[in-house]
């Protein structure tokens, strides 16, 4: 088998960067073709992976017949549309958390891929990093017992770009940043949410018409209670990006993911201290692991489904914030 | 106060009284008169080890006292009210554990006696005199993180299971995990981001089945002025965890955190243990104890008002109530919660 040849779709994600950086680490993946509506990253990720065939126009790329598999890596709003593209030429794909804006678009993009025998992955990259890998493990062995509440944090930075866009990104800090606790907490304990109250705090940043801060509550199934805290509270100086941690308490013992941790601190003289990351590489072990599901015509880790179980936790919260009351899971949009 | 001396008589000698007791015996000016316990041998015992004058259980005789000024109140929470309202009768000044009751109405009862009676009222929460906390206070209100606007606290240990008759495992001794733990954090957010407007909480009981409290209990709080803040209150870690707390407050221009454990100054490491100390010789609980000695010395409102704590109580009290009925709780609440 020769090359997996791929083809980025939009690096309006800040997310595509690493994954260029990925299929050119990997032997057996070539980044060959690139589409993006916006001709200046256009002609700067071109530029910077040395790929020639630049597209402004999908259909062109998938056309032209060149490559195997796609990356979306759009803004949020825009997945549902290359996604469908991809789909329909038969391309599989990874696609950018959160997998759409809505559930129907989800649902869409689902059906799609299933009609049209293509793999469509979501990037639920923790559910490749080796630490959540680890955490997962320890839980399903029983050595916490049996689950009765999670505390899980996604902090971060404001991402700046279009992620205060209501439209390109579907909303702020609940839309970006729920999903991959709420999609850790569905991978540790098999279970699916059940209810889920919001309150969004005023903003850090005024200036912004999108939510920068957050706290959920939200129960499972199983009545597993858990909190999520999905803000941008971060500050432009934090020595890190932000976090993806996961208190899991049991009734036999307690379990702590803090999965981006492994950090040397370091400071140069005239500037704040940093973390220097020094962790496992998910990026590159979540497209190792699409290259073996194209390969075996196996089930993605990470599946539409999921991307869409995950997609309306965060749904339930922009209700519950606006009705003040807690919301039921299916919800009805 | 007789001859210079502030008279204190301690009642209750269990956990936070033995605490309590081994501050005052440092503080300069005290005159520790009494210890009561209902069981003579442990106020016998406390006599001895801390230098009271008098030991005993007949709990009238001693706070009626005329060299007692004060009366610090440490036993269980539920008889917070008749211990309290007697000492207010005897014309003491005092000052009670938190929470300053498990019901509102008792509260209010409290607070109004020791104002007819022009007597001090303080409830001990802590925190506001506590280094870490205090600081975080400091810096919040000179603006160094900005106006805040989300903010998170836990409290983890395992169940306090040394408790006198496993009073912690009634709802109606003890309130519960939330009323009882989280109420450290709940007032110090209080005090940072003013009053809170709305609770929503979740949480049951895990690891003590056959009690009628709750053991783990989180909660997310709505505050007046726009802040939010997730409070977790767990008594469900296994043994041999640490006692483990967090502070994280994010505003508009900055984020402060700080917990317990990495900033420690101490730590012992023996068979398979990590035991994390923060020592200081004049700590939370010295500064709290001398901060209401100055306010009966100096007739000045005690650092930490009845009123306070009730504000405290009644925002725990929601919690219980948002984890009962599942729904959001608003503030002021209409009623009791705990019968």
């Amino acid at each position: 088998m020769g090359k997996i040849r791929f083809a980025i779709l939009s690096f309006a994600h800040i997310h595509a960067w690493s994954y260029a950086r990925v299929l050119r680490e990997i032997p057996e993946t070539e980044l060959v073709a690139i589409y993006d509506d916006s001709p200046e990253r256009l002609r700067r990720a071109g530029e910077t992976y040395g790929v020639k065939k630049l597209y402004n126009d999908v259909e062109k790329l998938f056309q032209a017949n060149e490559v195997d598999a796609v990356i979306i890596a759009s803004e949020n709003s825009k997945h549902h549309a290359l996604a469908l593209a991809a789909a329909e030429a038969g391309k599989h794909m990874i696609v950018e958390k959160p997998i759409a804006t809505s559930l129907r678009d989800a649902d869409e993009m689902v059906l799609k891929a299933e009609k049209k025998r293509v793999k469509l992955q979501v990037a639920f990259v923790m559910r490749y990093h080796d630490s959540a890998v680890k955490a997962r493990e320890i839980i399903l062995s029983g050595a916490i017992g049996r689950v009765i509440a999670i505390t899980a944090t996604n902090h971060g930075k404001y991402p700046g770009l279009w992620f205060g866009d209501p439209v390109l990104a579907g909303g702020g800090a609940i839309m970006d940043h729920t999903v991959h606790v709420a999609d850790l907490t569905r991978w540790y304990t098999g279970d699916e949410f059940s209810r889920v109250f919001c309150r969004v705090g005023r903003n850090i940043r005024r200036e912004l018409k999108v939510e920068d801060n957050a706290l959920l509550m939200c129960e499972t199934r199983g009545g597993v209670k858990v909190s999520i805290d999905c803000s941008w509270s971060r500050p432009d100086t934090y020595p890190v990006w932000g976090d993806v941690y996961t208190g899991v308490f049991g009734e036999k013992g307690y379990l702590v993911l803090d999965a981006f941790k492994s950090n040397v601190s370091l400071v140069e003289s005239g500037s704040p201290m940093t973390y220097q990351y020094y962790g496992p590489d998910a990026d590159r072990n979540m497209i190792l692991d699409f290259l073996n599901v194209i390969k075996t015509d196996g089930k993605p880790r990470a599946s539409g489904h999921d991307g869409k179980q995950a997609l309306e936790v965060a749904l339930a919260a922009y209700e519950s914030s606006r009705s003040g009351k807690p919301v039921s899971l299916p919800i009805k949009e | 106060m007789s001859g210079g001396e502030t008279g204190v008589c301690l009642v209750g000698c269990g956990f936070i009284g033995l605490t309590h007791a081994e501050r005052w015996r440092r503080i300069p000016g005290v005159r520790l008169v009494a210890c009561v316990d209902l069981e003579k041998e442990r106020a016998e015992f406390f006599r001895e080890k801390y230098g009271f004058q008098e030991s005993g259980n007949d709990l009238d005789r001693f706070i009626s006292l005329d060299k007692v000024d004060i009366v610090d109140v440490c036993t269980p929470t539920y008889t917070h009210k008749d211990i309290v309202l007697k000492c207010l009768e005897h014309g003491k000044h005092v000052i009670v554990e938190k929470p300053i009751s498990l019901k509102l109405s008792d509260a209010k009862e409290m607070i109004q006696k020791a104002e007819r009676s022009g007597l001090k009222l303080m409830v001990a929460h802590v925190l506001r005199f506590w280094g870490e906390y205090v600081l975080a206070k400091r810096l919040i209100t000179d603006g160094a993180i900005g106006e805040p606007s989300v903010a998170r606290a836990y409290r983890q240990s395992p169940f306090p299971s040394w408790a006198w008759e496993n009073w912690h495992d009634y709802l109606n001794k003890g309130g519960g995990v939330f009323v009882d733990m989280s109420i450290h954090d709940v007032d110090f957010l209080r005090w940072c981001l003013g009053e809170v407007e709305e609770v929503y909480a979740q949480g049951g009981t895990y690891v003590r089945r056959n009690a009628s409290s709750h053991d783990y209990t989180h909660a997310l709080l709505k505050f007046r002025n726009g802040a939010i803040a997730y409070v977790e209150g767990s008594w469900i870690m296994p043994e041999d965890y640490p006692f483990t707390t967090f502070l994280e407050v994010a505003g508009a221009r900055g984020i402060l955190q700080v917990d317990n454990q990495s900033t420690a100054s101490v730590s012992l490491h023996s068979s398979g243990k990590v035991e994390r100390f923060t020592p200081f010789e004049r700590d939370g609980y010295y500064l709290e104890l001398q901060a209401f000695l100055d306010s009966v010395i100096r007739d000045t409102p005690p650092p930490v008002s009845g009123e306070e704590g009730l504000r405290s109580l009644e925002v725990v009290l929601a919690a219980l109530k948002s984890v009962l009925t599942r729904e959001p709780v608003k503030l002021p609440l209409e009623a009791d919660v705990i019968g």
